[in-house]
């Protein structure tokens, strides 16, 4: 019963005008700039640091936090509107929220990406309260074979985000990987591929290349076909979910949680990994795969839930271990500690109030986004109505303001321009921009791990199999594997046969 | 909030390119003068940065607004501000990465030449430590372990040519051992990975490291001060537990491009000193482990010439490559 009354002591904390005001002013930022893409809450929680000096520790935490996973709900609306990832965690939500707006289904597809959220938070912000010091101590058991093992069978699976060919998706990974390779070597500090441009140093930015392919791309794409835009601002159905919509959503909405809650506890995991994963299992239970792609709403739901799911879980290292899982979370531990805050373990029993109040704030932050969100889903959808000619240069002008602000590099928006161009030609080329995106998220991730593996074992590749957890996820991937194969390999015999 | 501060920002870049350095030296800061930090948003020269860049504006009576020009290990944002006009409205936050990247880098700019020393903000020693599970508790006991089996050991550093690296490339040479580096992309994870026990060793700023080494979830050797840390006053320096000789600090300041006035220098150096002195800055700098120091421009200066030579000599011995 201890941690009811904790939770009654959270809320007691949150529930102070100040505390939920707080929150309100944290949520409603962060919704903001998650519908902007680029400008994200560690650039806002930056700026808005001096702020919290003179504010309590509680309001301020209770504040930043707000703004983080507020973000991860506005990121969800233009990527469903506009095909314009607001967040990083939002561009899987682009592949099939996008396709429900054209569809006029904008109304549900919305609705759910909020229900989704607020489930998943509900979830995150419980196992916190529950379980946080546990979950914290198996993150540690995660090493560098474990994350490679783990990122290997993301990557094996991959193969279910193909849609129609097969070779072509595989290139795509491949692509992916490849523009993963710009930049510094972590190991040996060696630059590669940057051609002696400083900007390339430290890689490609993968906001620069989502909201090039995803929404320049789209963009251009349109205007060579004016017809195809028309369809999809003139009917407008239903602006809530049907009940079947809910139906549907359920089960991706839970499972989407659980793989996000995984993939938050584990520090070394960054963004969009959760929802890359949520995606694919979606579509691997999904009795019509086809579906996918074409507007399917387990598609946003799975995703959603995951994404939040996991920015939640990310305060589980921050909370217990005094460790930043990410810029945000290491800003939030400078936040404390200019209040005089050592952050750590013992921040649950030194400053009760601290920990269960914003745990108790979490909740209420995440009903206030559902609040202030379905009714604004209206407004988001007439925003459709916008006749293409004010509103194609408006996306044009907020992503490369979005741009701009993440390093104050117009070198970007450039790049962005470039990737928008590859984008129109991969449209054009029939090959879908994901597969490419989940390459370039994980192949540096696995890249580094492999190499850190490598180094610890000295050369020797026995350790992926003999460190228990790493070993599991090479068998599922080895299952995965043969799963994939089994079917073409006795298609190929009956086409032989017959 | 965010509107506001890009316009400012523009804004300031037409009002250098228009007016003439010499129109405003009297009356300076007349605008928001803008403080280039080097690095994201998040790591220790932000957060320093912002602390002082809040005290430094009330203590000018105009504004001081943080620019984060992250890329390259530093040298994207000095490069900035090496080439901005030298009128006290661009002012550029370093550490000892500044001290450290000319040995690294190809610089497009002069690390002293091209800059006026304002002074230093403050000091944040390294720390030694180990996963609880390694049979040592000092550092002549790792000293004895690296040379019963050399090469063996590992540890972890948050990246090639980082503080962190430099710090246990500095024990190697002046300890004689041989312990092998596996570099993280940044503190967090590498403390991540040393604490799971799979890593054994670690040299991290004492900053992130102190909660947990009171909770007992890493066992700390030796700090890299010349005395003792009062946050941890039991552990020793790495110096007097078997190192002698051995210094690592990090160390954070600000410097004005070169050719801004004395009087505008002066007034700066006037202004952080009046930072330092504030509630914000002494509660960070305690809870950190760190230490406000106080330095002329003309000393920090020097001091920032007898690093870059500390450190050539570790890059050069150690064999540290980054190009």
């Amino acid at each position: 019963m201890e941690l009811f009354n904790n939770l009654i002591f959270g809320f007691a904390v949150a529930l102070s005008w100040q505390n939920l005001l707080y929150c309100m002013i944290g949520v409603s930022v962060g919704t903001l700039i998650g519908v902007l893409p680029g400008i994200g809450p560690l650039a806002t929680i930056a700026m808005l640091l001096p702020i919290t000096f003179n504010v309590a520790p509680v309001g301020a935490l209770i504040m930043l936090a707000g703004i983080y996973y507020g973000a991860q709900y506005g990121g969800s609306t233009t990527a469903i509107l506009v095909n314009l990832p607001g967040e990083t965690s939002a561009v899987v939500t682009c592949i099939d929220g996008y396709q429900m707006a054209r569809q006029g289904r904008a109304g549900p597809a919305l609705a759910i990406a909020a229900i989704g959220s607020f489930f998943a938070g509900t979830v995150g912000t419980l196992l916190i309260a529950v379980a946080g010091p546990p979950l914290a101590e198996l993150a540690l058991k995660f090493g560098a074979p474990e994350y490679f093992s783990l990122m290997l069978m993301g990557l094996v699976a991959a193969a279910v985000l193909a849609q129609g060919d097969m070779i072509k998706s595989l290139a795509m990974v491949a692509m992916g990987l490849l523009l993963g390779i710009v930049g510094t070597d972590v190991n040996t500090g060696v630059q590669r591929f940057s051609f002696g441009i400083t900007e390339l140093s430290d890689g490609i930015g993968f906001i620069v290349v989502a909201v090039g392919v995803f929404a320049v791309g789209e963009i251009v794409a349109n205007l060579g076909d004016p017809e195809e835009r028309r369809v999809f601002t003139e009917k407008v159905n239903n602006l809530m979910p049907s009940w079947n919509d809910l139906k549907q959503s359920i089960m991706p909405i839970i499972r989407g949680t659980a793989i996000g809650s995984f993939f938050g506890v584990l520090p070394g995991t960054g963004p969009a990994i959760a929802s890359f994963a949520s995606y694919m299992v979606e579509k691997k239970v999904a009795k019509d795969p086809s579906r996918f792609g074409k507007g399917a709403i387990e598609g946003v739901a799975g995703p959603e839930s995951a994404n939040n799911a996991d920015a939640q879980c990310k305060f589980i290292p921050m909370l217990t271990l005094g460790l930043p899982a990410s810029g945000v979370m290491a800003l939030m531990l400078g936040a404390l500690t200019i209040q005089g805050i050592q952050p750590g373990p013992d921040v649950m029993t030194t400053r009760p109030e601290l920990f269960w109040g914003l745990i108790a704030s979490m909740w209420i932050g995440n009903a206030l986004l559902v609040v202030l969100n379905l009714p604004m889903i209206g407004i988001w959808v007439k925003l459709l109505k916008v006749p293409y000619r004010l509103l194609f240069p408006a996306i044009m002008a907020f992503s490369a303001v979005g741009i701009y602000s993440v390093n104050t590099s117009s070198f970007e928006i450039y790049l962005t321009a470039l990737f928008g161009v590859i984008g129109f030609i991969w449209i054009k080329l029939g090959c879908s921009p994901a597969p490419m995106l989940l390459g370039f998220v994980l192949g540096p991730m696995m890249e580094e791990h492999l190499r850190r593996a490598m180094l610890m074992s000295k050369g020797d590749p026995s350790v992926f199999v003999t460190r228990p957890i790493s070993l599991g996820f090479m068998i599922v991937t080895a299952l995965i594997l043969v799963v994939m194969i089994a079917p073409a390999v006795r298609r190929r015999r009956v086409d032989i046969a017959g | 909030m965010l509107t506001k501060r890009s316009l400012l920002l523009t804004a300031a870049g037409l009002l250098v390119a228009l007016t003439t350095s010499v129109a405003a030296q009297s009356d300076y800061p007349n605008r928001p003068v803008r403080l280039i930090i080097p690095f994201p948003p998040g790591g220790s020269n932000d957060v320093v940065g912002r602390v002082i860049a809040q005290h430094l504006g009330e203590a000018l009576g105009k504004q001081v607004i943080v620019d984060n020009r992250s890329g390259a290990g530093g040298v994207v944002g000095t490069e900035v501000a090496a080439h901005a006009q030298p009128d006290g409205y661009t002012i550029l936050g370093i550490s000892l990465a500044h001290a450290v990247n000319p040995w690294l880098y190809k610089l497009p700019y002069d690390p002293i030449k091209a800059f006026a020393p304002v002074g230093i903000m403050g000091k944040g020693p390294v720390v030694l430590s180990v996963h609880p599970g390694l049979p040592v508790h000092s550092v002549k006991e790792l000293l004895a372990l690296a040379k019963q089996k050399p090469g063996d050991l590992q540890y972890a550093s948050a990246g090639v040519g980082s503080f962190q690296h430099l710090s246990a490339e500095l024990f190697k040479l002046t300890a004689g051992v041989d312990i092998l580096h596996v570099p993280f992309k940044g503190g967090g994870p590498a403390m991540i990975d040393v604490m799971g026990g799979h890593t054994k060793v670690m040299f991290s700023s004492l900053v992130q490291t102190t909660p947990n080494i009171k909770s007992g979830k890493l066992r700390a050797l030796g700090v890299g001060s010349t005395e003792r840390s009062k946050i941890l006053p039991d552990i020793p320096t790495i110096a007097e537990a078997g190192v002698p000789g051995y210094a690592s600090e990090n160390w954070w300041g600000i410097v004005a491009p070169a050719g801004t006035p004395a009087p505008i220098i002066a007034k700066l150096h006037e202004a952080l000193t009046k930072a330092q002195a504030s509630p914000e800055a002494q509660k960070y700098f305690d809870t950190e482990g760190a230490t406000i120091v106080s330095m002329s421009s003309e000393e920090f200066g020097r001091f920032m010439v007898s690093e870059m030579n500390k450190w050539e000599q570790v890059v050069k011995k150690g064999g540290i490559k980054a190009e």
